[in-house]
């Protein structure tokens, strides 16, 4: 038991710290989500009444659809980009891998806030370049921060962002596979392609799997591009564009904070579920 | 979670299910005006404020009332401007603690604060006599529902039009004063240029719209008592200004870009707008953002409804409002006053800030009056501001101008970036906002 | 660590090289837009074509005038993102460090649970949260202050994960029982045995805090009030707030201060990651294969 109370020690400095700021909020958020405060009228107690409402909020189910619908347009692209530049990395038949790896990866460094404010400018439609490539076709440009193109601008922008992430993740899992795995495939004749595909690529499932449960949170809890980018397309992206969105202007702009809290918490189930139907799919594929 | 966790858990939630109200209580305000005696001694006690604000180079003015009052100190902190501010305003005072003394608050925000009863009533610190000083206009927006004094006036926004002379001089366009000319000019500048817009009415810019509204004499909202509010978006003034706008949007003869972007920005420089409908405070702002185009721009009153009117609304211009929590009512209230309506600080705004004045006196100083700046061609700009300011009419706002801007950018700012008709986005910014008031447990008329 | 592969197969290949430079262009040329316009000034910004340089190409003036506006907050900003992240990330990663290795290797009640409840905790968005932290933050009377920064920080679910499956991998136990019998404490054992196997997990876990640290944007915009706690992309948002709000004093003249501070501020993020590289890359490694 000595031992037990010493695993206790080592958890303890990280465990106090996460219950301080982490666990308390969380539960005085949800003590709040009880509640509803009135600009008139002070404080009630409302139970679930919250929840409720959130349930059939109409606002909060297009903000659910619509980060569902940038999950499944943006991840798989993302995530495909990112696999292919780390097993081009990892071939070694790349000249200056060096130059490739970081300067991938170099847009993770770049804070959102300064992302938002260089695509603004390619995304403009009168004096970005893609604009006036157009113009100077002769062609209209399409209006890339109107509502049919703006999650795709979006997603783009989150691509460009987190590509070079993923990829040195699954760069560095690419690493770790013993050699001598493929070193016998490619005696015996099979290519680089064919050895990507048969033996790296399952090689490295579990890596792909914690980026693709990774990319679940980060497109659910969508907030700081879009919130962002609003600025420059405020009649594309409306105040609840995503859920966090939502949840966010319920809380400072309109002083909802118990109906905001009751949004975030009923977010934080749609994505516990989602991440299990994920690993649930994917864990099913090996056996079948 | 361990035993422990659980039960640490519910120690904290009990201890924070305790003090969550403890911030809420509000000081009574002092019936009767303190006395001279009572501000001597408030004035020579050593006492450091904190004052919120975001005018940039304020220092130079808080140098002047410590010249004053040597044993105030002032903590001037720029926590922030606009939206960003008022956030963290109003967590710190729901939090009880680290809010300021004296905080900057946008004509249109002093309703936010004071109904949650966060602001001072000034007129037991001097409020009645001091605002006589100020423009009738700007008294009209800081003034409650029972005649209390929320906050004392800093700068003005009296909406006017600037417009690119050579611009209109290639195209034969005659400076509109009236919205008929306006929409004339509108369309004959389309047929001629189709690239250059007569102007642009942004799309996420509620606050443009609104002052449109004030001008053509609506009354959005009015608070008409403690927990009672008339919305009204959609009379016929209203109707005439939404299809107005929807008519000349149709066409194509105006743009809606977002505004203060970098392609906005670009669009003025580069001469895509004609014309810029905006408060008095953007001469100086362009000079500062838009040097090549000195020389090209000039400024006229706003075109009006009916010829020979003289009818204004505003956009802009911002107050100085004490705390009702403050510790230090007095010295607080009076840094407010001085900030607001003393003769040099309110000279020295329009020179260090180049605000627009909202005090009488300064309104009437010949020298800021004749001033003529290169970038408008040597026009006598102030001049227009000053006719500007004294053709505003009065207006109110609601308790939560944040809220009606945000459901106006969902309806009627869509409505104008789609080009479509404003009239039914109009009716539906009204009834969300209405909803939205009575969830917050107003009673809407 | 098991033997990789250092010897990869196969030639150079100027196809695939060049595919690639295409994606490389994607990824850059944002950055080339923010380093051309990092010379311009507010004029040229706004009336000369974005992707190349305009009449005037000042950027040391630029870098100037950002180091030098407003009583010169810029370098107070930078230094305190730095201070922000550097302790942040390092308590992180210490953090993490110990944790991990007590979930890794050793039993006791609620092991399971307990991680499980870290890990399913980044589930819920704290963006609207942010209010009731503030709140309780207020309380103790940390609101305004750097341990508003620094103490949320400090926890990294993702980190104690990395470290957990790291240490789980790096450490073998024959060794921690050789140490035992040899009548070490265990506290002893981490810091002279244990915790240099663990130094590129540790690394890796230090530069991902870093850089969320130093990205951080929510958390300082709502808990800080006083600018000259701000960290860089604070203070370079409330700068550009300046232009992109109408009223008394606002202005566009600022913006290129807005930009040659973001590329400056990029800056040593990059350092940091060449820099540690050798590590980084290893103690992924470990966190991406097993699970």
């Amino acid at each position: 038991m000595k031992q037990a109370r010493a695993g206790y020690v080592f958890i303890l400095p990280f465990l106090l710290i996460f219950f301080g700021v982490l666990v308390l909020p969380l539960g005085y958020a949800a003590y709040l989500s009880l509640y509803k405060e009135q600009l008139v009228g002070g404080v009630t107690f409302v139970g679930l009444d919250n929840y409720v409402e959130a349930l059939s909020d109409p606002k909060l189910h297009a903000g659910v659809l619509r980060v569902a619908q940038f999950f499944l347009l943006q991840v798989p692209l993302m995530l495909v980009m990112s696999l292919f530049f780390a097993l081009a990395l990892d071939s070694g038949r790349l000249r200056m891998p060096k130059v490739f790896r970081l300067g991938i990866f170099v847009p993770y460094a770049v804070p959102s806030v300064i992302a938002a404010l260089m695509w603004g400018y390619f995304y403009g439609r009168d004096f970005g370049p893609i604009g006036q490539a157009f113009s100077r076709l002769g062609a209209t440009a399409p209006d890339l921060l109107g509502g049919d193109l703006i999650l795709g601008s979006l997603a783009n922008i989150v691509t460009w962002e987190f590509t070079g992430y993923n990829m040195i993740i699954l760069f560095a899992a690419l690493r770790a596979i013993p050699a001598e795995l493929y070193e016998a495939a490619a005696v015996d004749g099979a290519g680089a392609w064919r050895i990507a595909w048969s033996i790296k690529i399952p090689a490295i499932r579990s890596a792909i799997l914690l980026c693709v449960i990774f990319s679940v949170i980060g497109s659910f809890q969508l907030f700081n591009e879009p919130n962002l980018v609003q600025r420059l397309a405020p009649s594309s992206i409306d105040n609840a564009f995503t859920p966090n969105l939502y949840a966010y202007s319920l809380a400072f702009i309109g002083q909802e904070l118990n109906y905001a809290a009751a949004v975030s918490f009923l977010l934080g189930v749609v994505i516990v579920a989602v991440s299990y139907l994920v690993l649930a799919l994917t864990n099913r594929k090996p056996s079948s | 979670m361990s035993k422990y966790g659980i039960a640490l858990f519910t120690v904290g939630l009990l201890a924070l299910a305790g003090c969550a109200d403890s911030g809420s209580a509000v000081p009574e305000q002092p019936a009767a005006a303190v006395t001279q005696a009572e501000i001597d001694k408030a004035m020579t006690t050593p006492t450091t404020l904190t004052y919120w604000t975001w005018v940039p180079g304020i220092e130079d003015e808080i140098a002047l009332f410590q010249k004053k009052y040597p044993a105030i100190e002032v903590n001037v902190v720029n926590a922030g401007q606009g939206l960003a501010h008022y956030q963290k305003l109003r967590t710190a005072l729901k939090a009880g603690s680290g809010f300021p003394d004296v905080a900057q608050v946008e004509f249109q925000s002093v309703s936010t604060f004071s109904i949650t009863k966060d602001l001072l009533d000034l007129r037991p610190y001097g409020a009645e006599e001091a605002k006589a000083k100020f423009v009738d206009s700007a008294v009209s927006q800081v003034t409650g529902g029972q005649g209390q004094i929320w906050a004392y006036p800093q700068d003005s926004g009296p909406l006017e039009m600037l417009y690119r002379k050579d611009i209109f001089d290639k195209y034969g366009i005659t400076v509109p004063t009236t919205w008929a000319e306006f929409a004339t000019a509108a369309e004959k500048l389309h047929a001629a240029a189709p690239d250059v817009s007569m102007t642009n009415l942004a799309s996420g810019q509620g606050v443009a719209y609104m002052g449109l509204l004030w001008q053509a004499g609506a009354a959005p909202h009015q608070v008409t008592g403690d927990d009672s509010i008339d919305i009204n978006f959609t009379d016929d003034t209203s109707k005439k200004v939404a299809d107005y706008w929807t008519a000349l949007n149709k066409t194509g003869a105006i743009s809606t870009d977002p505004d203060f972007t970098d392609a906005w920005y670009q669009g003025l420089a580069r001469g895509k707008y004609a014309t810029w409908l905006t408060g008095s405070w953007a001469p100086a702002f362009l000079q500062s953002n838009a040097a090549s185009s000195s020389g090209k721009w000039r400024v006229a009153k706003l075109p009006q409804w009916n010829a020979g009117e003289k009818y204004n609304g505003g956009w802009g211009g911002s107050t100085i409002a004490v705390m009702a929590k403050s510790t230090n009512p007095i010295a607080a209230a009076k840094l407010a006053e001085f900030l607001g309506s003393d003769p040099d600080v309110a000279l020295m705004y329009t020179e260090k800030q180049q605000f627009f004045p909202a005090t009488k006196a300064t309104l009437a100083n010949a020298e800021w009056k004749s001033a003529t700046p290169e970038f408008y061609g040597g026009q006598k700009v102030n001049e227009i501001g000053i006719e500007a300011s004294d053709e505003m009419r009065p207006f109110s706002w609601s308790p939560f101008q944040d809220q009606v801007y945000s459901y106006w950018q969902d309806s009627v700012g869509k409505a104008l970036a789609d080009k479509s008709d404003l009239w039914p986005a109009v009716q539906t910014w009204e009834k969300e906002t209405a909803e939205y008031a009575a969830d917050q447990g107003f009673k809407v008329q | 660590m098991s033997s990789t592969a250092n010897q990869r197969q196969g030639r150079p290949s100027t196809v695939l090289t060049l595919a690639m430079l295409a994606f490389l262009i994607y990824f850059l040329l944002p950055l080339f837009w923010l380093v051309v316009a990092s010379t311009k000034s507010t004029d040229d910004l706004f009336t000369t074509f974005g992707l190349w340089f305009g009449d005037s190409v000042d950027i040391v003036g630029n870098i100037r005038r950002t180091f030098t506006f407003n009583d010169g907050v810029y370098g107070r900003w930078l230094l305190n993102t730095l201070m922000y992240a550097v302790v942040s990330a390092g308590g992180a990663a210490l953090l993490a460090a110990l944790g991990g290795y007590g979930f890794a290797k050793y039993r006791f009640r609620g092991n399971g649970p307990l991680f499980g409840i870290v890990l399913g905790s980044i589930m819920v968005p704290t963006t609207a949260l942010a209010i009731p932290t503030y709140l309780l933050f207020s309380k103790i009377g940390l609101v305004d202050t750097p341990w508003a920064i620094i103490l949320p920080s400090l926890v990294s679910p993702f980190g104690l994960y990395l470290m957990r499956v790291y240490a789980a991998d790096a450490v073998p136990d024959s060794i921690l029982e050789a140490a035992r019998i040899d009548g070490a404490g265990e506290a002893r054992i981490f810091f002279r045995v244990v915790f240099r196997m663990l130094a590129p997990g540790f690394v890796t876990v230090l530069l991902f805090t870093l850089v969320a640290t130093w990205n951080n944007y929510f958390l300082p915009l709502i808990m800080l009030n006083n600018p000259k706690y701000f960290p860089v992309t604070i203070g370079l948002t409330q700068w550009q707030a300046l232009s992109a709000n109408g009223g008394g004093g606002s202005t566009g003249d600022i913006l290129p201060l807005v930009l040659t501070g973001s590329l400056l501020s990029i800056i040593p993020l990059i350092g940091a990651f060449l820099l540690l590289q050798r590590y980084w890359q290893s103690g992924l490694a470990a966190g991406g294969v097993k699970q």
